[in-house]
Order: C-alpha cells, then structure tokens, then sequence
C-alpha cells in the first residue's frame, strides 16, 4: 500500500495534495499496490468529497481536536500510528511548511528511510530509486532506500504536476469504482503540548501584487549590492513589465518583503518572466516556472535556472542587461504608429 | 567551562548549540567523482553553510538578550562534523563569538545521510549534558533536504519549529517565528529544550573582529570520535545511512532551452529578436 498523508487549509485540500495523488498513483499501479489517502483533520469529513477526486482506492479519515492547528507532535504521533497499523511500503507527503516539518519526526522515530525533496523516482528490478536534487540543484542524486518496510518520501512542490482535468485518460480513476473509506481511531488528546500556535499574519502587506503583472524582471543575488539594482528596474520599465526579486535581494533588504517570488512570496506565471542574478533555487523555481516564456542571464552556466528557461545567456549581468534594455528601447522607439524620424531597428 | 558546569548550571543558564556544516565554497564548479556517489571535492575550498552562519548569530543575539535581561550569562557552543573542514568552519563559530567548539572527527563519518547525521548531533548534545536549544541551519548547501534539524529532536525527544524568521526568549521558553508558503508567518510558543533550524534572512551575521580571531584560538574545541559518541561502525558513515547513494549526476539540460552567445551586444540582440518574432512576448 502506498499512503498519502494530505495537506489542506480552511476545509480544502492544498494543491501538493493532488500532486501527491499523481507520484502515489504512478507508485501504486507500477508496484502493483493500493493508493491510500489519509485526512488528518479535526472534521475530516468535509475533505472525503475532494479526496475522492484524487482516485485514492482507499481514504483513511484521522479525527481530532488536536490536529488543527497543526502541530508536528500530533501530526507525527498519528502518522506513526496509522503507518504501524496499516504497514504501507512508502509514506508521501509534500516537500512543504508541513510535510518537512512533520516526516522527518515520523521516518526518525520508525528508523526508517526519508527521501527529501523527491523530484523523480525509477524502477531498478525489485527496487524503487529516487531523485532528489543537492547541491542548489546543481547535482541531481539517486537514492535506493535500504532494508524492508516503510520508506519516507517528501515530494518537491511542482515535480508532480496532475494533468488538465480535459486530457485524455484523466480524471478520477480507475477501474475499481468508489474507494472504500475508513475511520482510523487515535487517542491523540494525551499528546503534551510543547509547541502552540499563537499567531498567524501575512509577512508583507502585500503592497505589490506580482500576480497580474504581464512581464516581470526579476533582480537575483548576482546584482550584488543594492545601488547596482537600478539595472533591473531600467529593464523593467523598457519592457513594460514589473520588478520582482529572489529571496537573498529581500534579505539583504535591497527591496522589501512583498517583491520576492518564490514558495515563501508570491507565485507568478506572466507571459515574460527575465531572471536576472538568479540561480534557481528550488523555491524560487516553484514561484515562476509555470511563466510562458522565461529569460535566464546568469553567468554560472550551471545555475538550475536554465533548466526552466526558454533562452539563456551566460554572461556578465552588468554588461549583458543594459545592452538587452538599449536594444528594447530602440526597437519601441521604432514601433509607435506615430511615424518618428528615429533610427532604423537594431542591427542583430 | 566543563560540560558538568555546564549542566549543573542549566537552571540559570541559557545554553545554545548551534551545528556548523562545511559546504563547497557556492561559487565552485562541480564535477561527480570516479564512482558517481559523490563530488569531486578534496580540491574544492570549503566555507559554512550559509544558513548555519544565521543560525549562529540568532544563537548569539539569543544569549545576549537573555544575558542582558536576566543578568545571566549565556553559552554558545559550536558543533560540526568531518575533518579539517570541520575545524576551520568550527574557529570561525569561535571567532564570531561562541564559547567552545565541538568537533566530531572520524574516518568512519565519512559519508552519511540526514539520518546519520541527526543521530550523531543528538549523541553528541547529550554527551555534552544536554542544552536549552539546538540550532540548525534551515538547510544545507549540499544535501538540502532541510530535515537533519527536525531529524535531531526527535532523536533528542525536543520539541521543534522549523524554518524559523525570528526567536526570543520568553517565560515559558521561546516565542519563534515560522515561515509558511505563499508569505504566511506563524508565531509558535515552544517548550525548551527545544530545535529550531533557521532560514536565511533572519539576521545580518557578524563578522568576526580581528580580537574575536585571537581570542578563537585559545578557546576549548573537544574532538570526539566514533567511540567517544557510543556509536558502532555500522551506525555512521555510508553504512549507518538509511539510503544507498545510487548515482550522482549532472541534471540533463531541459533541451528547450537555447542558449544565446555572442557580445553582449549581439546577444541582447539576439534575445530581444527571439522574444519578438518567435516567442511573441514583447
């Protein structure tokens, strides 16, 4: 049996947990195993409905005061419960806020293996081989789990995805009809409580909304030092488009909080996405790889951001940006339906 | 300060170990070794993780301010795994700031997983006599997998809060921040002892003064190896791991990429050609 343990807010499953369903299923079906989905929840049952989306054979209900909000002690306490009952072979959950938090807990406390950040996995004979990404991505690593029994599997956000709900061979499965659904009884009330939740706020205001923006030059560590950022922002008005940045711009407080992209800050798919200084990390990636054309200049030509881009140049930013924005600015001086006594167009 | 002192004055004092990974300098050309399981790394220049460097100054500031406010003296103590590297990486923590070091040193640690690794902090924190909190950074630059911090509290029976923006000391323990997705912070009350690992951004790590590089050398750095820390041969390393290293690899290039050479000049040009007639973006 492979289990899910799905993720889920204000009584709606999160995306992951469907991409979860979409690793568990290609596991289940190559393995000749079933595919169990878990909701840990203090009313699960208003989860079953979407769950059932998923194409689960089985959907295990955990109910409980104690599960909301979460606290990775009564998340690990009734995932080890539920993995000791029903003995799946691998335990899935998201590469995420609530999945790394908790598994980890769980795979230590078992003894057993815990594959983080899983991106790829692959048959070898009897064997199942993960992939996962070290070294920022740089290197790609292959992992056999030893031993027999239960693996650990934190799955990368976005290296799953589940297919548009109108392609062929889609939609919920499979041949087995409706899943079978149980209630797993666990006493989690005695749990002491080391961790409490608080509060809970958004980090920015959220001045800037990324989100709409058509076209988005993004500055990345590459720019070095703040006065050096005026380069982006040139691109950007050249282009049009909005100026957004990686994490270590927002931590070296050369633009505020609400301008990064990335799984912590705001997830962007514009039409032009130009990543300048930026060498991918994996939770940069998951904010902008779904934009329909990315531009990556980066003079590392091993940075992981060319492995989402649609044209790389691998070069000094500093010489390479504000040639891209004197190109732009000639080509739109040109363009106006006014006729201008301009120049002709650049010369490539 | 002896670990007995130490733990006999836990009442009162604040102390924090912090766990120091070296990692190949972030600039460095990569290359996958003979065997395919690793890097080719006796050749590359070895610096602290970065995480872990704001995972030493939040332990600092941490003390400081407990110090400050209750008139107690705090104790930071450095932790790191592996040989020479480990060493430098762990004066650097001295040179910031901390107390004393401690060095895990041992041919058979060679390898290893996250498993491996969380055993052999809890091992060593608990040989140490224990501590009020245990940093990590949120992850590191090899791995990455962000679950070695984690790993460790449940080894040590702590409580935890992972990827953590902020922390204080309160009355009941620390009151830490947490980063979520999509921007979202959550504020936790944590019991102590407790594991925090600690994301980027946190804080501005010091530089360590020239007096602080002095003063690091006449500092107390213990090395423990395998038997100091009560472990088997079969308990760390690659065997002790819980996953074989199948292959290390070179991630295959997505083949839509293309890639523009040239001049700047000619490059730019060539880009903003593509993104015009063929991409139609601008």
């Amino acid at each position: 049996m492979i289990l899910i343990v799905a993720e889920h807010a204000d009584d709606r499953l999160k995306p992951i947990s469907r991409e979860l369903a979409v690793l568990g299923r290609e596991l289940a079906d190559d393995l000749g195993r079933t595919l169990t989905v878990a909701i840990l929840a203090r009313d699960p049952a208003s989860l079953v409905e979407e769950c059932r989306a998923l194409g689960p054979d089985r959907i295990v209900t955990v109910a409980g005061d104690r599960l909301e909000p979460y606290d990775p002690d009564v998340w690990t306490a009734a995932v080890e419960a539920l993995v000791s009952e029903d003995e799946p072979a691998f335990v899935l959950a998201g590469h995420t806020s609530t999945g790394y938090d908790f598994l980890p807990r769980v795979a230590a406390r078992t003894g057993r293996p815990l594959v983080p950040a899983c991106i790829e996995w692959q048959r070898h004979g009897e064997r199942v081989v993960f992939t996962r990404p070290v070294f920022n991505a740089k290197m790609h690593m292959r992992v056999t789990p030893k031993g027999e029994g239960p693996c650990f599997v934190t799955a990368a956000p976005g290296a799953f995805p589940p297919r548009e709900p109108d392609e062929a061979g889609s939609g919920p499965p499979q041949d087995g009809g409706e899943p079978r659904l149980d209630a797993f009884d666990v006493d989690l009330s005695g749990l002491p409580v080391r961790s409490k939740r608080i509060g809970r706020e958004s980090a920015a205001a959220g001045a800037l909304d990324l989100g709409s923006a058509d076209i988005i030059v993004a500055g990345g560590r590459g720019i070095r030092e703040k006065e050096h950022f005026g380069l982006i922002d040139d691109l950007a008005e050249a282009l049009g488009g909005a100026v957004g940045a990686s994490r270590p711009v927002v931590d070296s407080g050369w633009r505020p909080r609400d301008y990064q992209i990335g799984s912590s800050g705001q997830t962007v798919s514009p039409r032009l996405y130009v990543a300048v200084g930026i060498s991918g990390a994996v939770q940069h990636l998951v904010g902008m790889q779904s934009s329909r054309c990315i531009v990556a200049i980066n003079k590392d030509a091993d940075a992981p951001i060319f492995k989402v881009a649609h044209y790389g140049i691998v070069d000094d930013l500093f010489s390479v940006v504000p040639e891209i924005t004197r190109t732009v600015r000639a080509l739109k001086g040109q363009s106006p339906p006014v006729g201008s006594a301009g120049s002709g167009r650049e010369s490539d | 300060m002896s670990p007995g002192a130490a733990a006999s004055g836990r009442d009162t004092l604040m102390k924090v170990i912090v766990c120091l990974r070296p990692v190949p300098d972030p600039a460095s050309r990569l290359f996958v070794n003979e065997d395919r399981t690793w890097i080719k790394d006796a050749e590359l220049s070895f610096v602290t993780n970065e995480a872990d460097t704001h995972a030493c100054e939040a332990a600092l500031e941490l003390c400081e301010r407990v110090s400050a406010s209750r008139s107690e003296a705090g104790e930071v103590v450095v932790l790191s795994i592996g040989r020479d590297r480990a060493a430098r990486v762990l004066r650097e923590g001295l040179a910031m700031g901390a107390a004393r070091a401690i060095h895990l040193a041992d041919d058979d640690f060679e390898g290893g997983d996250e498993y491996v690794r969380a055993r052999m902090i809890a091992r060593a924190v608990e040989k140490d006599g224990g501590a009020d909190v245990l940093l990590t950074g949120v992850q590191s630059d090899d791995l990455g997998g962000g679950v070695t911090g984690v790993m460790a509290a449940e080894l040590l029976g702590w409580a935890h809060a992972s990827v953590v923006v902020g922390v204080n000391a309160v009355e009941a323990g620390l009151r830490a921040r947490r980063e979520l997705e999509g921007g979202l912070i959550e504020t936790l009350e944590l019991a102590t002892p407790c594991v925090l690992t600690i994301q980027l951004g946190i804080n501005q790590p010091r530089y360590a003064t020239l007096r602080g590089i002095m003063a690091a050398k006449k500092k107390e750095m213990k090395t423990w190896s395998r038997g100091d820390l009560g472990m088997a041969a079969g308990d760390v390393g690659s065997e002790g791991a819980l996953c074989q290293v199948t292959e290390v690899r070179v991630p295959e290039r997505d083949h839509r990429v293309q890639m523009l050479s040239g001049s700047p000049a000619e490059a730019a040009a060539r880009l903003v050609e593509k993104l015009r007639l063929e991409a139609k973006v601008i």
